[in-house]
């Protein structure tokens, strides 16, 4: 235990210390924090769940003086009413985040409202007390289809939750967003609010997509209280990427060097080897003229 | 008759000089091609274990090899440039000091390349160059240039020796076989007559003219392999002339040790004389002044820009290569200005020792052009291990350079075993000028 505390004192001291440089004047006793402690799910685009824990350490005067929390071990749990079923654990990182992915196959036990219930703990230490976070999400079902009707690129959205006969309920009320994957983020196209478990809009024409023309169409619910975070996403052939047809021009940095370079140099080349094959040619005219002059002398002796 | 007996008298006087091994000369020549033979022993170490054995790493990519590549190239450019200027405009003395000058241009044109092929870590691509040139990027303009300078050097050298190729051809009675049939091959049956030499006046004349042009031309180049980047102290805009000016300058001290050395070993007083060391004196006075000023205009102007780049630059150059920037820049310029400005202080040997100081100092100036650039890289150095930041050249390289001079100089000695180091057809074309100078004041 005690080596527990003094571990995780000193490496939250000394990422403190890289991460504020201001903090080294301070008194980073575990008591001058607060502990902000966060839980969220989100149900990922390949169905699976991600569960993550959020562990930073937060300075009660100077607030800007975060520090997280590194190396914490947080259990994950399935609440049942009987019991606590341990779904992972996972260890904070040097951000003071936990995360624990569950494929598409892990079953989870629901309360009678449908709701799976979901628990993070970490475990008191000497120095950092018990911090626990649940929430309680349904398990949303996203069905994005991208189709093309009469020649219209259409998006039809369909969320549903299933009941235990697995008979879909549609949802009402709930804000999603459609967006188009980018390099750096992610660009909204369509924000909507469902009111019978279906959404359908037009598919914007002028996204230009990745050199293959493809593109990344995500539908997303965001921090909603009944299901959390839910993530669809589809790759279709949308896009109208053209590759600009520009005429290649002769430059510097082109595959062939600007016209006047080659004026230049062949005017220089051709003038100084014409020079040279002038020289050669007059050498070979002396030779013969002397080869003439040594015959006359040869015939005349 | 009597110009035939001039002839005779010529390859009389100058037969030993073809014929005849002196024992210095062979010792020399043995210790020459030692070097040469330690030299190929580095190179073949070299080949097989690659540049490690080097002191050239990620980034300092060219060392004392590129140096000597410049250093030789330089050389051959201001012999071509002191060779066409001497034979263009008639000079009065050219006749000493003109086949010097050549022999210098051709041998150092064919030296300078070979170390650019050592600083080559994958010779066995060096065909890429040939088979997928860029006409954009100043090394195709080099190899172009190098190619057709080489060509022009080679042409003109040996218009230059036809005259002498065929007195030796027909007073060549008491030489071995071997020689005459070189001798009769290579004077292409020049007969000296007078529609033959006007033909062969006129197309030197034009090679003369031709080689002036090409040096500028391919001496540019050169410095645009430089100044073409941005690399702090190569991105400049007098880096063209600056090098022409420093060619001419190490070209005329490389002449005068040559003539000193060629006087004195070969006896030559007749012909090399102090009227020639003075002329080249002042051209190396000339050269010393102008080199100065480009010199001092680059570096000043570096300072005065005060760019983060160029002020790191000029720091190194003063700290780490102190007293290297000091006996190029100072030392290299100023002793040789002092010496050959004062006309009491011109002297044979002291214009001599004033060349070989400008040539170790430009030798030097050239190292502080290229290395302490590359160790001041504009990327962060990645891996600080010494040998990756700072320079030094290992006994391959030193080994290999000397083996350059020493084939240097073994080529010459063995090019003046061939042809007279004195034209024997400029002494006669002097006199035949003279005789029909005094036939002219005579009528």
């Amino acid at each position: 235990m005690k080596t527990k505390l003094f571990k995780f004192s000193v490496i939250a001291i000394l990422i403190g210390l890289f991460v504020n440089t201001n903090s080294v004047a301070q008194d980073n006793k575990a008591k001058d924090f607060k502990m902000l402690y966060k839980f969220t799910t989100t149900k990922q685009a390949d169905n699976s769940r991600l569960l993550e824990v959020s562990f930073i350490a937060r300075h009660k005067k100077n607030r800007k003086n975060k520090i997280p929390i590194f190396d914490a071990e947080i259990n994950f749990y399935n609440i049942t009413e009987g019991e606590n079923i341990l779904l992972g654990t996972a260890k904070t990182n040097k951000k003071g985040l936990a995360t624990l992915t569950l494929s598409e196959n892990q079953s989870y036990f629901t309360d009678k409202d449908g709701y799976i219930n979901l628990k993070a703990v970490f475990e008191k230490t000497a120095a950092i007390k018990l911090y626990e976070k649940s929430i309680s999400v349904k398990d949303l079902m996203l069905d994005l289809n991208l189709e093309e009707i009469d020649s219209v690129k259409t998006v039809i959205l369909k969320a549903y939750t299933l009941d235990s006969l697995n008979t879909k309920i549609p949802i009402t009320d709930a804000e999603v967003i459609f967006s188009i994957g980018g390099m750096i983020s992610n660009m909204p196209i369509e924000q909507a609010t469902i009111e019978d478990g279906r959404y359908e809009f037009e598919f914007p024409t002028n996204i230009p997509g990745n050199i293959d023309g493809n593109l990344d169409v995500f539908v997303s619910v965001e921090d909603h209280e009944e299901f959390g975070n839910v993530i669809q996403k589809k790759t279709i052939n949308w896009g109208n990427f053209n590759k600009k047809i520009t005429k290649k021009e002769n430059t510097l940095w082109s595959d062939a060097a600007p016209i006047w370079m080659y004026i230049v140099l062949t005017v220089l080349l051709v003038g100084v080897w014409a020079n040279y094959a002038y020289t050669i040619f007059n050498l070979f005219k002396m030779k013969k003229e002397g080869k003439i002059l040594e015959e006359n002398i040869e015939n005349q002796i | 008759m009597d110009l035939e007996n001039r002839k005779r008298e010529l390859v009389k006087e100058f037969s030993p000089l073809l014929l005849k091994t002196s024992k210095w000369s062979k010792i020399w020549m043995i210790a020459l091609i030692t070097i040469i033979l330690i030299g190929l022993y580095a190179f073949i170490l070299q080949f097989f274990k690659g540049h490690i054995v080097t002191g050239m790493r990620d980034n300092v990519v060219w060392g004392v090899y590129i140096i000597n590549f410049i250093f030789f190239v330089c050389l051959s450019y201001s012999g071509a440039f002191i060779g066409g200027v001497l034979h263009f405009f008639k000079t009065p003395w050219k006749n000493s000091v003109a086949r010097i000058v050549e022999i210098i241009t051709v041998l150092s044109l064919i030296i300078g390349p070979i170390f650019i092929l050592l600083c080559i870590g994958r010779l066995d691509r060096l065909h890429y160059l040939f088979i997928y040139p860029r006409i954009q990027s100043p090394i195709t303009w080099d190899i172009i240039a190098i190619i057709t300078d080489l060509i022009g050097c080679f042409i003109y050298l040996y218009l230059t020796f036809i005259p002498d190729f065929a007195i030796l051809r027909d007073n060549s009675e008491n030489m071995p076989k071997w020689r005459q049939k070189i001798y009769k091959y290579l004077a292409i049956n020049y007969q000296d007559t007078k529609s033959q030499r006007e033909r062969l006046h006129k197309i030197t004349r034009t090679m003369s003219t031709m080689i002036i042009a090409l040096a500028i031309v391919a001496y540019s180049v050169l410095a645009w392999i430089f100044s073409l980047t941005l690399q702090p102290g190569w991105n400049s805009s007098i880096f063209a002339p600056y090098f022409i000016i420093a060619g001419l300058y190490s070209g005329a001290a490389v002449i005068i040790i040559a003539m000193y050395l060629i006087r004195k070993y070969f006896k030559l007083d007749h012909y090399i004389r102090k009227i020639h060391f003075i002329g080249a004196g002042v051209v190396l006075l000339i050269m010393s002044l102008l080199y100065g000023y480009f010199t001092f205009s680059e570096y000043f102007s570096r300072w005065f820009s005060h760019k983060t780049h160029d002020i790191n630059l000029l720091e190194t150059l003063f700290t780490r290569y102190f007293w290297k920037f000091i006996l190029a820049n100072y030392i290299g310029i100023l002793i040789p200005i002092a010496i050959l400005f004062f006309k009491k202080l011109r002297s044979i040997k002291t214009i001599t020792i004033a060349a070989v100081i400008a040539v170790l100092g430009l030798w030097l100036n050239r190292y502080l052009i290229v290395v302490p650039t590359l160790e001041t890289p504009y990327l962060p150095i990645q891996d600080t291990r010494e040998e990756f930041i700072h320079y030094s050249a290992t006994w391959v390289e030193w080994s290999l350079s000397f083996a350059g001079i020493a084939a240097f100089i073994l080529f010459f000695m063995l090019i003046m075993k061939l042809v007279p180091i004195i034209p024997m057809s400029g002494i006669i074309d002097q006199e035949r000028e003279q005789k029909r100078k005094s036939k002219k004041r005579k009528k």
